[in-house]
């Protein structure tokens, strides 16, 4: 077999190999895009319906829309409306939640993991043990503490409050923050920095004037990174929150519970709009995704 | 040359070291505090774990002591235990499965070629779900009347239509499984991918030269160049699949039965269902001193191998 | 103008990495001064604590008579240039040179009439708009120069500016950076491992070693009066043959011997004690084809350099011993000759690397 043929069939054996991964990957994500837009007897139609015949918002506007919940029998008020009130109509508030505790952690997290990847870069301010050991914050899986930190949260009136969760959201994503902006940090030289001070610049202005416009857009990448993680979060959420302050993947989890039995286009309706902000956000930092998690293995 | 020449006057020492020291504690600071604010937790946990207390007993500060019993519990039952392996299968297993898959495709993609991007983008996409909305896609894929089953009547006889997915104990372990490295290939595959295309192109093309094959070029070059990632990428992996909660208990809450009960699954259960939260917080700490004997190795392994890829980065920065 | 004073310094990194041990040394007003050694031998920190970049473990720094110890770099009236010119990447070179007086808040129209006058002093007008990218390492360079140029400072600090060009351009900016110090008639410190860039540039030579000054001095006094074996070895391309051996000094004339060479010390070594020595000779003051013989020899190989041949003969010492000749085709290889060295020009050296006067 010559050079050509063994190029040409490493090619089709690439090519076959990359379709049969994006099938796998596509077909769930497809599933549900085409769940959410599907009226609700083609949910669990057998055979499934693969492409609905009468697609529409319904779902969208359902889950979505200004709420006209259907006022039914006053006997069963109590418990409906209790129900009502704190799942299927209140996407909005989870959504508001979500974006406001999710934004605000992630800010925090990014601001002050840029300052303390500074200081290690350039003064090394944490010693290399301890920056790994920084990463403990993030690999002890937070169940472990969950118990008294419900009830320490309790006791201090932080349980279902918006502060209480950017608290842990904000610990358990600096690991990553700090790791990630010390990669960009680092790959500024250090004389660039020496240069400006030479010149005149204070440390600050030096900072300002040639530090921060160098590692602008990993700053960005990091937050949106951050972003992505605190969005997602569940279980902490789950713990932390009752009524208040629940944020979208629990308010999305409240659906289980429904008594309808399965309401897959609702549920569709809102995964995607959980989901695709980040799908957006992650396509547009994906070059910068993989520093997150490398911790300085990958030099380039 | 006489070494005791100029003896420095040790109070003018170096404004510039203050002010990095001033620097190194405001910003220290905040960790400190945090740390401070979170101590409660820990000597609560501490408290719990030795005093038996369930919410339906009265306030919790008069609990009744009973020592290391409830550790004794813990160590001594067979649901902690079972709990313990499945995770360790979970974790084990998933992330060999991740590892596979991720790295055959960056194999498969590292070097440029048409499509490249518009690949990347798709792959990369279960990574950037919300694991909770996998758990309901999931629940939708598998139904009974769901599109899985629905693909494979096509295939093979008889009526599909009541084949479950998650209501065999045998299977549902492993369905999760398979969501989990459908959610993380995309984690080995950008650190691969990353770690590939970073390798130098010298070495490899040196080893080509002296006669090496493919396979060869794999084995010699770049597999020895690429531990540190390697490593890194199942580590990562590994811990991010013990602490596995959103998707398992969204879809099947450690069921059915305790199929699939894993040790955060377990952990919740006893605490948040069960509301024990006195075995819940002797399990914590059970599980906590085997999770830092875990992470401690694996910071120990990721340093080593940071400091041998830091040493082959090395350039001639040495000069004095 | 600055005369800058160093007393006592030292430096120790981590515990006990001692960079520079002791440093006396007094650089004078005006003056283009070289510092130059191998790697790690404390010339960089030398330099970047005269910068204020790195903190001395001890001593003293003072720039015309002032402390400068606790002074901000940007306040003791130096200028740097780096070895990777460490341009703003983000900023156009206009914007690089500006960035100076921007910062002491210099008004816009003298920063630009500035600009203009410095760009034009190192010729790079054309490329102000451009970016660093944009530009060649040899252009980088000079904006870079423009850049501390345009801060008017007292001294200049050059560390390595020029070992990331190649040997053409770095010919071209070595009389660059020649002409600036003419005109400029400012104080340069220069550091390079380069013994060609310091015999070329420098009024002074500091040769450094392992932490320590090991001479000071003319780049001819260098050359032609090195203190050490290193220092011999160190300067001259091709460098010094140095030859070990032992000589004889029991009858009154001392004889040195080693490696087939028998050969009579000139009067200036009369009282040398017999022992271990190192014999150096510079390659263009070996004598061959004469009629006294230190040894003979076969020509191992003939290396034309245009306006010079270098011959090459191997007779079993640490490095073959190397003549300089005037070109010509005169020789063959194997061909076997009678070599004497220039009595006025031997030097030898103690086992211990000291010359012997």
């Amino acid at each position: 077999m010559n050079r050509v043929m063994k190029a040409r069939l490493f090619k089709i054996f690439r090519y076959a190999m990359l379709l049969i991964w994006s099938v796998i990957v596509a077909f769930p994500i497809f599933w549900i895009v085409s769940t959410s837009f599907k009226p609700d007897w083609e949910w669990h139609a057998w055979p499934p319906v693969y492409w609905s015949q009468e697609a529409s918002w319904a779902n969208y506007r359902a889950v979505w829309g200004r709420e006209e919940s259907p006022r039914t029998s006053t006997e069963a008020e109590t418990k409906t409306a209790r129900y009502e009130s704190h799942s299927a109509n209140k996407p909005w508030q989870a959504l508001w939640n979500s974006l406001y505790i999710a934004i605000t952690a992630t800010a925090l997290s990014v601001a002050f993991g840029a300052i303390l990847a500074y200081g290690v870069s350039r003064y090394r301010i944490l010693s290399e043990i301890r920056m790994f050991q920084l990463l403990v914050l993030r690999m002890i899986p937070p169940i472990v503490v969950a118990a008294p930190l419900t009830l320490y949260y309790s006791a201090i009136h932080l349980m279902d409050t918006a502060l209480g969760l950017i608290i842990v959201y904000f610990i358990t994503t600096l690991p990553y923050s700090v790791w990630m902006t010390k990669s960009f940090v680092d790959e500024v030289p250090v004389e660039i920095e020496q240069a400006a001070e030479i010149l005149g610049a204070t440390k600050w202005q030096a900072i300002r004037e040639v530090i921060f416009p160098l590692i602008r857009s990993g700053i960005v990448a990091t937050f949106l990174f951050i972003l992505i993680l605190t969005w997602s979060e569940y279980l902490l959420s789950l713990m932390l929150s009752k009524v208040d302050v629940v944020t979208l993947p629990v308010q999305l989890a409240k659906y289980e519970g429904s008594d309808e039995g399965r309401v897959y286009g609702h549920q569709a309706a809102l995964a995607v709009g959980i989901t695709l902000p980040l799908m957006v956000i992650g396509i547009f930092i994906r070059k910068h995704l993989v520093r997150g998690f490398t911790f300085g293995m990958v030099k380039r | 040359m006489a070494t005791a020449t100029i003896a420095q006057p040790k109070g003018r020492r170096s404004t510039r070291a203050r002010g990095v020291r001033i620097f190194k504690w405001s910003a220290l600071s905040p960790l400190i505090l945090l740390f401070l604010f979170l101590m409660p937790v820990f000597l609560l946990q501490i408290y719990f774990s030795l005093h038996s207390w369930t919410v339906y007993l009265s306030t919790w500060f008069d609990a009744e002591f009973v020592g290391l019993e409830l550790f004794q519990e813990v160590l001594t039952e067979g649901r902690f235990w079972r709990a313990m392996g499945r995770s360790l299968l979970f974790a084990g297993l998933s992330t060999l499965g991740c590892f596979i898959s991720g790295f055959i495709l960056a194999l498969l993609m590292y070097k440029p070629f048409r499509g490249q991007a518009f690949f990347y983008i798709l792959f990369i996409l279960p990574m950037l779900t919300v694991p909770v909305v996998i758990a309901y896609t999931a629940d939708m894929l598998l139904y009974e009347k769901g599109p899985i089953n629905g693909f494979l009547s096509y295939f093979l006889p008889g009526d599909l239509s009541k084949f479950t997915w998650l209501a065999n104990p045998d299977i549902a372990i492993f369905t999760i499984i398979l969501l989990e490295v459908w959610n993380w290939t995309p984690f080995v595959f950008i650190i691969m991918l990353a770690g590939l295309s970073s390798l130098p192109s010298e070495p490899v093309e040196a080893a080509r030269i002296l006669g090496a094959n493919r396979l060869q070029i794999f084995r010699e070059i770049q597999l020895p160049l690429l531990r540190p990632v390697i490593f890194l990428a199942l580590i990562l992996r590994f811990l991010e699949a013990m602490a596995e909660f959103p998707k398992t208990w969204g879809l099947i809450q450690g069921g059915p039965g305790t199929a699939t009960e894993t040790i955060p699954i377990y952990l919740y259960f006893t605490t948040w269902v069960s509301f024990d939260i006195s075995k819940g917080a002797a399990m914590s700490y059970v599980v906590m001193v085997i999770m830092i004997f875990i992470v401690l190795t694996a910071i120990y392994v990721l340093r080593r191998e940071k400091r041998a890829i830091d040493a082959l980065h090395e350039t001639s920065r040495t000069e004095a | 103008m600055a005369r800058i004073e160093l007393k006592g310094l030292r430096k120790v990194f981590g515990r006990n990495i001692e960079a520079v041990k002791n440093l006396d040394f007094t650089i004078e007003e005006g003056e283009f001064v070289v510092i130059v050694g191998p790697s790690g031998c404390g010339k960089t920190t030398t330099l970047r604590m005269v910068a204020g970049f790195e903190e001395p473990t001890a001593g003293e720094i003072s720039i015309d008579g002032r402390l400068v110890n606790d002074v901000d770099p940007g306040d003791r009236g130096v200028g740097m240039v780096f070895q990777t010119h460490a341009l703003f990447p983000h900023k156009t070179i206009a914007e690089n040179i500006e960035f100076g007086p921007r910062m002491k808040k210099v008004p816009p129209e003298t920063r630009k009439q500035k600009v203009r006058e410095v760009a034009d002093m190192v010729r790079i007008t054309h490329l102000l708009h451009k970016l660093p990218v944009e530009c060649s390492g040899g252009e980088a360079q000079r904006a870079a120069l423009a850049r501390t140029l345009i801060t008017d400072p007292a001294a200049f600090l050059l560390d390595e500016p020029l070992s990331s060009l190649d040997a053409k351009l770095r010919r071209e900016m070595r009389a660059e950076i020649d002409r600036l110090h003419e005109e400029l008639k400012k104080t340069f410190v220069y550091v390079t491992h380069d013994q060609e860039e310091a015999m070329t540039l420098a009024d002074r030579i500091v040769v450094m070693r392992l932490g320590v000054i090991e001479q000071v001095g003319t780049p001819l006094e260098i050359y032609n009066d090195p203190v050490s074996y290193f220092v011999a070895d160190f300067f001259g391309s091709p460098s010094m043959n140095l030859i070990s051996g032992k000589v004889d000094n029991s009858n009154g004339a001392p004889a040195f011997s080693g490696f087939g060479i028998e050969y009579t010390l000139p009067d200036a070594y009369a009282g040398v004690a017999s022992g271990d020595y190192t014999l150096g000779v510079r390659p263009e003051h070996i004598v061959v084809g004469s009629q006294d013989a230190a040894f003979t020899c076969d020509i191992q190989l003939v290396e034309p350099l245009g306006k010079d041949t270098l011959l090459y003969f191997e007779h079993g010492a640490e490095r073959p011993t190397i003549a300089v000749v005037e070109a010509s085709d005169r020789f063959k290889e194997g061909e076997q000759l009678n070599i004497t060295f220039d009595p006025a020009r031997v030097y030898l050296f103690e086992p211990d690397g000291k010359r012997v006067r």
